[in-house]
């Protein structure tokens, strides 16, 4: 347990499980779509973390930094897109909430 | 130092799915983004504390912002149908899924013996993590660059009114 305090392996394993949990708990909880938004990055950064550690883990290994390099180009890209969508779903309904999007369903 | 880290990132998640104002839930993501890239240098990892701080901090959530005062959305909009139970089994869901991820985490005697195995590693340097990108990963690196102007492209065509 004191590895929960000085930071081992499980300690960044049990940060990042944690840290995922809240970015779900944000997506499936929240409404507004920024906030949902906001809560897929999280889930992102958790899985970062849990990458880089056990890149660590392993002797700090670099192909573990080059993956990370290449994770947080493609989640600016989807942060562009997925803001631009949003922006897309205002203009037409005038609302950022994610309950309103429900013209398949009427 | 691990756990100040640790507890500003997972505070400031907290913070973050707690908050009322859309802008403030955006100010405490910063916080989280910050203890994440603590968290990268306690890992022995400058390289990747950087990238966090100028790529998320920087990039990423400033975008965020720009779009929550350009489209005014600062509350959340009252609710059109409670959907009590998609609310509370969504909740119950990630709670059951947090004890669970949390147990085997530290629980596992495979994590324990990666952990102790460990040796005192060298700090990642940017030369290289450069070595590396330029030999071996070249042509992911290029693609990468395509991906980035495809979706400035996407980007463009998605907000333009007519285009």
């Amino acid at each position: 347990m004191e590895g929960l305090v000085t930071g081992n392996l499980q300690g960044y394993l049990a940060v990042g499980f944690l840290l995922f949990v809240v970015g779900l708990c944000t997506v499936l909880v929240r409404r507004t779509l920024l906030m949902q938004f906001m809560g897929i990055e999280l889930m992102l950064n958790a899985a970062n973390i849990v990458l880089l550690a056990f890149a660590r883990a392993r002797g700090n290994d670099v192909q573990g930094t080059i993956f990370y390099l290449f994770i947080i180009g493609v989640a600016a890209c989807e942060a562009a897109v997925g803001l631009a969508l949003v922006i897309a779903f205002h203009r037409h309904r005038q609302t950022t909430d994610a309950d309103r999007a429900d013209l398949l369903k009427q | 130092m691990f756990i100040l880290f640790a507890l500003i990132t997972l505070l400031g998640a907290g913070a973050m799915i707690l908050q009322k104002n859309v802008i403030t839930a955006g100010l405490c993501m910063v916080l989280t983004f910050f203890g994440v890239a603590g968290l990268f240098l306690m890992l022995s990892n400058p390289v990747a504390a950087a990238l966090q701080l100028i790529v998320y901090s920087g990039a990423i959530m400033v975008l965020v912002l720009f779009v929550i005062m350009l489209l005014n959305s600062h509350e959340e909009e009252p609710a059109k149908s409670a959907r009590p139970i998609q609310r509370w089994g969504g909740l119950a869901l990630c709670l059951v899924l947090g004890f669970g991820a949390l147990r085997l985490a530290l629980k596992s005697p495979a994590a324990a013996a990666l952990g102790a195995q460990a040796t005192q590693a060298r700090a990642m340097t940017l030369e290289q993590v450069g070595q590396e990108l330029f030999s071996s990963h070249l042509l992911a690196f290029e693609v990468v660059g395509l991906l980035l102007l495809a979706t400035m492209v996407a980007a463009v065509a998605l907000t333009k009114k007519e285009l």
